[in-house]
């Protein structure tokens, strides 16, 4: 027999099971997205790669290349390698140490789907729990970090980029030593608030991730900073734009920092 | 409604907007059209059955599949949308969808014009929706440019659409009558 549901009864029930939606944990509730992108996972890395292909790919006079970039961003990592070195050389002299990032790892992953939306700047990656990631992680591209990792499945994991709304990394600016917190807006482009106008800061810096144990050994660059001008709201403090270090829209693989890898992932 | 077609229909049109989209997106704020608003605006008008004569005179319209299709586009929004909280785009599209077919009941769209302004007005609902959503979950997110950037692009997409889905779906929009 045929029980007859009414229409007021019907959008109750379903608003509910929206409502249970919304406030399960974001742990379970994240697990459809995964279940999702593996499902689907073929045609969705055929429309990022057509995507990518069909994006026009001619920069404008005087603008640095990908290429060009990727040595840029490596030149400044060295540099922030060898800047490491000496200050643990001259505080620790005699004693032993190790090289920055010497034994860690990267992972490299293939994007399986990316949303690059003006509310949501996060990627699903085809590595996860079985190959060594765990949330927290710096994810690379181009030399230079652009995220984190918010969240593992065995098989997939979960990027959030540093132009997320929601990203928030401990950063210091080039040549400076005043540390802050640098957030996303979501526009592909990070900012870092809370700078006073008594520093120097110069158009076109580096800007670099710090080191947190256990996750990156040594400052790492994630951005450059785009434009610094004085806050409107508050004159005192300047207003920081950071751009990515690469262009995000064109990523087809990245790297996850694993700081205690297998053997055969050691850099 | 013919719901295996509707199944099938959903899942073509995620993975589309999942994957495909990127290409068309416009602007800085990286605007794409939203296609399961689309959807949602289609079954909104013209996925409620005519179904029984009422008593007093005229037709009765069985809004239930407009509920069930609402709510369904949202939890397709929500799983193919990474990094938004789960839940946000069940809730606005079921709620917006189940209105604009109440709404319907009252004033017929035929028009594209109409249906345009129609889809412009449900994408900016959802939009507001879901960013209060979002805040309630303690996101703070709420990029009022993407969302009017994306209810126009849907707008100007959504009525051309209509046509194709109304054949997918075997659903003759042109039916309703005022009564």
């Amino acid at each position: 027999m045929r029980t007859k549901v009414s229409q007021k009864m019907l959008f109750t029930w379903l608003a509910l099971a929206g409502l249970i939606l919304l406030l399960a944990p974001e742990k379970l509730t994240s697990r459809f997205n995964f279940a999702f992108a593996r499902l689907f996972r073929w045609p969705l890395s055929i429309g990022h790669s057509v995507s990518l292909a069909a994006r026009p790919r001619h920069l404008p006079k005087g603008t640095v290349t990908q290429d060009e970039l990727r040595y840029l961003n490596y030149i400044a990592n060295l540099e922030q390698q060898v800047l490491e070195e000496h200050r643990k050389v001259e505080q620790l002299a005699g004693l032993h140490t190790r090289l920055p990032l010497e034994g860690a790892g990267v992972v490299p992953a293939e994007i399986v789907t990316a949303s690059l939306t003006g509310s949501h700047s996060e990627l699903v990656i085809n590595r996860g729990l079985d190959d060594g990631l765990r949330t927290g992680q710096f994810v690379l591209a181009n030399n230079g970090i652009i995220g984190t990792i918010v969240h593992v499945e065995p098989r997939q994991g979960r990027v959030r980029l540093c132009t997320d709304p929601a990203s928030r990394i401990k950063v210091k600016v080039e040549g400076s030593k005043i540390f802050r917190v640098m957030e996303g807006t979501g526009i592909n482009s990070a900012k870092i608030s809370n700078v006073s106008t008594k520093h120097k800061i110069e158009g076109n810096a580096f800007v670099f991730a710090q080191k947190k144990p256990g996750l990156l050994d040594c400052p790492m660059v994630i951005g450059i900073i785009a434009e610094c001008r004085r806050d409107d709201e508050k004159p005192l403090l300047w207003d920081i734009t950071v751009r990515p270090v690469c262009d995000l829209s064109q990523l087809r693989e990245v790297g996850v920092i694993v700081m205690d890898p297998d053997e055969h992932l050691r850099l | 409604m013919r719901w295996l077609r509707f199944a099938a229909l959903v899942l073509v049109t995620a993975i589309v907007q999942a994957g495909f989209l990127d290409r068309i997106a416009l602007g800085l704020v990286n605007a794409k059209p939203d296609l399961l608003l689309i959807l949602l605006v289609f079954f909104s008008l013209y996925g409620i059955p005519r179904s029984k004569v009422a008593e007093s005179g005229g037709y009765r319209f069985d809004v239930s599949p407009a509920i069930i299709t609402s709510f369904s586009l949202g939890f397709a929004s929500d799983i193919i949308l990474v990094g938004s909280p789960m839940g946000t785009q069940t809730l606005a599209f079921g709620i917006v969808g189940t209105l604009l077919a109440y709404l319907h009941r009252i004033i017929v769209i035929r028009k594209m014009p109409y249906q345009a302004l129609a889809t412009f007005i449900a994408c900016v609902c959802v939009g507001l929706l879901v960013a209060g959503l979002t805040r309630f979950k303690g996101q703070h997110i709420f990029n009022f440019r993407l969302i009017l950037w994306r209810s126009v692009y849907s707008a100007v997409v959504g009525p051309f659409l209509f046509l194709p889905v109304a054949w997918w779906m075997r659903i003759r929009t042109h039916r309703l009558r005022q009564y």
